[in-house]
């Protein structure tokens, strides 16, 4: 069953001789429960794909839908619903909200849309987080692996259909990365979401069913399997 | 670059719109110092040229000192003029007379009309025998006479005495009041005019000597070094209380004038501590958002020492970017209000300077903008200086003040949870934030204490005001009726109407006996009277006879027991008369010394006196009327009856409403836009420190309208305790401002002020709305990534 489905996507920043295509015509599908990672350098459009396709910023064309929705035929009133409904976001630097505590901010999706938080839920959550005994603490109270492993939990919360995340290992040392990526490929496993990836770690890409290559603007898809040989020697080429 | 310091100005120009936001706050706060003490400054001095020309200008009076000891304090390098002075006739008792016109003769020095009444010479010059005089304007219009001519004065023995007109002076406003005639013989011919007295003391000659200081420094010292040179009690020595006060030079035993100073010292500690707590807490979120930056600063091996330098050099260079501008604000606020006296008093304020530079407005917003900027960069500098490389390069210090606390969502929905948790986070800041309201608040409420001040202190001008009045010279009705119908069809009259009068006549009514003055009112005075109907009803008056109003006013009546409903048995030309009151007003233009005043119309007045003429026809211009105009209804109005002419009686009052209603009303104004503007600009610096955390907050899916009502809650948590405790404390000041100025001296007590109170929460409503407008529709505009980018590089 297809979740995303992206056709033609464009994405042109600026005016005349400043103008910049950061997108060009991208196209792609991804599957319910799908882990995909998305490699590319620096500027390459990376980020601008998953801003788009989590509704934080608008195409200049093309068309996006999650789960048969066209993201951009509502209005911004119902897409940020949608969005807080559907998308899951995991950042790089956490984007915590430093006045609410663990369990708040696990809860902060449910919150916005004013509905009770089931604490059974937020057991579970916390539990599968490793944070229970940290459930009262502040952001600043926190490691950078602790912070991470709330953001994860605030995206999962909602049981949303994609999870968009922008380098969420970017942050973190090597320990922390392989635990919060472990987690994601856990909770993904266990809640059957699909998981769209920025990253720059190889080897955290290596892991994904599926991992895209963003390249001054355009997308191409690598492979199905990472597992393969292939996307090592593709990278190393 | 040759000194970390230029890093300064090259931030500043990078950072522009990052700083403009303290840059208006530092400009507002100035503006408002600068205006306020500008606009009190050009009060002071539009009321000393009002008070000099009207009461002259001097400074002490002493009596019952011989001319050698005039000519010794004369002789002192501190006075400016001195002048001897005397009149006769001034209450109009002692019979003296022109053309059987009274007239009041005053005996004076050059200087008198050269220093103390400077323009008061129209025409001609100074007596300089005894046998000449200088006389008041109104001679020459009535009496058709001319410089050189002779003119007799004819005392209470009906002698006459010839004098030759040396000067005609200016319309003077008793003279012309009172409808008679001024003289002014110089000093030797005065003495030679005063009856029975052959080589006196100046005080035999009912003389006293005016003297003008030279410099307005230290008049107290003079006056009492005056005193003990040459031994004078103090009731020998009068002072000119209202230009001593305009001078800050008043009597410590003054005790209004202390008064007065203390109310408006009190005011300028609010205005300036209102221009400090701006500046203080713009500064403090404008620097703590930039911890960061200093961080770096201190990666690269800038010293703590180096950092503070730089955040002082900073708020200074922010000081010198504002100041200027708000310094020639404020005195262009100035220049329109002193061109709008002008314009609207020109007899009084026509001296004010066209483009006045107040010292002590702009000296004092200097000396605020700056100490203030320094004071407030203080705490941020250090803080700055405080930061550790490592945390500040990492973004850990970004953050004003850190979180100690979770915000409660188990109270509210979480939008409004984190709103209000936002405004607390940083306990200085929101500090420094109400306490910035609060003070608006504190100053709105303090500063209209002085608008009730004026209301008792400045008599205003009545709608019945007449410009004219004709009366009848023994208080009889004998104006003729028809003499209002020619009026009201004159084309310089505006209104006309009449009263008819019956003085002290006995008056029985529930079995005690009282004397009562019955006055007759038509439609017009009616109409007037409507807005102070206590009782009863105006037209029951009007269309029944036989009933009439009493005025209940305490200061006209202490100890009435007339009420509504009560019949008064009046005795009229020895037979009885009965009057049924139908209804109360608390105000009327008339006094009366003893007695109640009862109003009734004019065909109940003549059914109860038989008497159908006036005692008096007031009467109002038009706007375009001139002197000649004044002639022709003096004219018609012939020669038998008082031709009272109050126009620039009422033009000194109407100067003083004008001054007074500017300014007072000015810093009202003043006040209520500042706040406004104040609130937006906290409110925007606000949002525009969380930008980031906002666009974080809308990706994970706050929506428009939830960010919405997170400012709004912000916005009201300020709002709502700053308005709280400047409520309660503006009150609190309020009363005692109000004990100050207005019981103190007339006794009315303090009560609530509501309508002030209504005013400024209104104000505070329409400030958090216009606030969060601006800041939430820019935020809209702006797409998510966006959002995140702004706070990212701010």
């Amino acid at each position: 069953m297809e979740i995303l489905q992206v056709q033609n996507l464009c994405k042109t920043y600026g005016k005349g001789e400043t103008q910049v295509n950061a997108l060009k015509n991208v196209s792609f599908n991804l599957e319910k429960g799908e882990f995909c990672a998305v490699v590319g350098e620096s500027g390459s459009g990376k980020s601008t794909l998953l801003n788009c396709i989590g509704a934080l910023d608008l195409p200049t064309s093309g068309r996006i839908s999650i789960d048969g929705n066209d993201l951009f035929t509502m209005n911004e009133e119902a897409r940020t619903i949608f969005r807080r409904r559907n998308i899951g976001f995991i950042f790089q630097s956490f984007q915590l909200v430093a006045e609410l505590n663990v369990e708040q901010n696990i809860a902060f999706p449910l919150l916005l849309d004013y509905r009770r938080p089931d604490p059974a839920a937020i057991e579970e959550m916390l539990d599968i987080l490793g944070l229970a005994d940290r459930r009262r603490h502040l952001p600043n109270q926190l490691s950078g692996g602790q912070q991470q492993r709330v953001a994860i939990g605030r995206a999962l919360i909602t049981r949303p259909k994609l999870i968009l995340a922008d380098e969420p290992t970017g942050n973190l040392d090597s320990r922390n990365s392989q635990e919060v990526m472990d987690l994601l490929m856990k909770a993904s496993r266990h809640y059957q979401q699909t998981i769209l990836m920025i990253t720059h770690n190889n080897n955290l890409a290596m892991s994904a069913d599926r991992v895209f290559r963003v390249s001054d603007g355009c997308l191409t898809d690598l492979r199905h399997d990472t597992k393969r040989e292939g996307f090592r020697d593709e990278k190393l080429s | 670059m040759k000194n970390y310091l230029e890093l300064v100005p090259l931030y500043t120009k990078a950072h522009r719109k990052q700083n403009r936001m303290s840059v208006f706050c530092i400009f507002l706060s100035v503006f408002l110092v600068t205006t306020i003490f500008g606009m009190a400054d050009m009060y002071i001095r539009s009321m000393i040229l009002k008070t000099k020309r009207e009461d002259g200008n001097w400074h002490i009076a002493v009596s019952r000192i011989s001319d050698e000891e005039a000519a010794l304090i004369g002789a002192r390098p501190e006075v400016k003029a001195i002048s001897c002075y005397g009149t006769l006739n001034y209450r109009l008792d002692q019979g003296y007379t022109i053309d059987d016109k009274d007239v009041v003769i005053c005996g004076a020095d050059e200087s008198y009309l050269t220093q103390i009444y400077p323009d008061t010479i129209a025409e001609g010059a100074f007596p300089k025998t005894a046998d000449e005089i200088l006389v008041s304007g109104n001679v020459k219009k009535e009496l058709g006479l001319t410089l050189g001519d002779t003119l007799v004065i004819r005392d209470g023995n009906g002698t006459g005495h010839p004098y030759t007109i040396s000067a005609f002076a200016a319309d003077l406003p008793m003279v012309l009041s009172k409808d008679i005639y001024g003289v002014f013989m110089n000093t030797s011919g005065f003495r030679t005019f005063y009856p029975g007295v052959e080589n006196g003391t100046p005080d035999d000659y009912s003389s006293l000597f005016l003297i003008q200081f030279r410099s307005h420094r230290n008049i107290r010292g003079t006056i009492n070094d005056i005193k003990t040179q040459f031994h004078l009690p103090d009731d020998q020595v009068g002072e000119q209380a209202m230009l001593l006060g305009l001078l800050g030079q008043s009597d410590e035993g003054n005790q209004f004038m202390m008064v007065i100073y203390s109310a408006a010292a009190i005011l300028s500690v609010l205005v300036l501590t209102a221009g400090i707590l701006m500046i203080a807490s713009s500064l403090n979120s404008n620097i703590a958002g930039r911890t960061e930056f200093f961080g770096m600063l201190r990666c690269v091996g800038a010293t703590p020492k180096q950092i503070m330098r730089l955040v002082y050099r900073e708020a200074i260079s922010l000081c010198t970017c504002a100041m200027p501008a708000s310094i020639i604000a404020g005195m262009i606020v100035v220049w329109v209000l002193c061109a709008v006296l002008r314009a609207l008093s020109p007899m009084y304020f026509a001296d004010m300077p066209a483009f006045a530079v107040s010292l002590p407005g702009i000296v004092s917003g200097i000396v605020i903008g700056i100490l203030t900027v320094l004071l407030a960069s203080r705490a941020p500098a250090r803080k700055a200086a405080r930061v550790s490389p490592l945390t500040a390069v990492t973004g850990g210090a970004v953050r004003s003040a850190p979180v100690r606390r979770a915000a409660s969502t188990a109270l509210c929905k979480v939008d409004t949870a984190l709103g209000i948790h936002h405004a607390m986070a940083g306990r200085k800041n929101f500090l420094l934030v109400v306490s910035s309201f609060a003070l608006s608040i504190i100053l709105f409420l303090s500063f209209s204490t002085t608008v009730d001040f004026m209301k008792h202190a400045i008599k205003a001008l009545s709608p019945w005001s007449p410009d004219i009045s004709i009366v009848s010279t023994d208080n009889t009705c004998s104006v003729d009726r028809s003499l209002l119908s020619a009026l009201q069809e004159h084309p310089a009259v505006k209104r006309a109407y009449g009263r008819m009068f019956a003085y002290d006549l006995p008056a029985a009514v529930n079995g005690q006996e009282h004397t009562v003055m019955l006055i007759s009112y038509e439609a017009k005075q009616f109409a007037w009277a409507e807005k102070y109907l206590v009782d009863g009803s105006l037209k029951d008056v009007q269309t029944q006879a036989g009933t009439a109003l009493i005025v209940t006013a305490a200061q006209y009546n202490n100890h009435s027991t007339i009420q509504t409903g009560d019949t008064v048995t009046l005795t009229i030309a020895g037979q009885p008369a009965e009057i049924t009151i139908t209804g109360a007003v608390s105000e009327c233009p008339f006094n009366t010394a003893t007695g109640n005043i009862i109003i009734c119309s004019e065909d109940t007045f003549t059914q109860l006196t038989g008497a159908g003429d006036y005692t008096i026809i007031d009467i109002q211009l038009n706007r375009k009327a001139t002197d000649d105009d004044v002639e022709g209804i003096r004219a018609l109005a012939g020669s038998d009856h008082t031709f009272s002419d109050q126009r620039l009686d009422k033009q000194s009052i109407l100067g003083a409403n004008y001054a007074f209603k500017l300014f007072i009303y000015g810093f009202l104004v003043l006040i209520a836009l500042v706040t406004i503007c104040n609130i937006i600009n906290c409110v925007a610096m606000s949002v525009e420190a969380r930008m980031k955390q906002y666009g974080c907050l809308r990706a994970i899916g706050l929506s428009d309208r939830q960010l919405t009502r997170m400012i709004i809650a912000e916005t009201s948590a300020y709002a709502v305790t700053g308005g709280i405790c400047g409520v309660l404390l503006g009150l609190l000041l309020n009363s005692k401002l109000f004990e100050l100025l207005v019981t103190g001296r007339w006794g009315e007590p303090w009560s609530i002020p509501l309508a002030e109170l209504g005013i400024i929460t209104g104000i505070m409503i329409l400030s958090v709305i216009l606030a969060i407008r601006g800041p939430v529709r820019k935020i809209h505009t702006m797409s998510i990534v966006d959002t995140l980018h702004a706070g990212i590089n701010s």
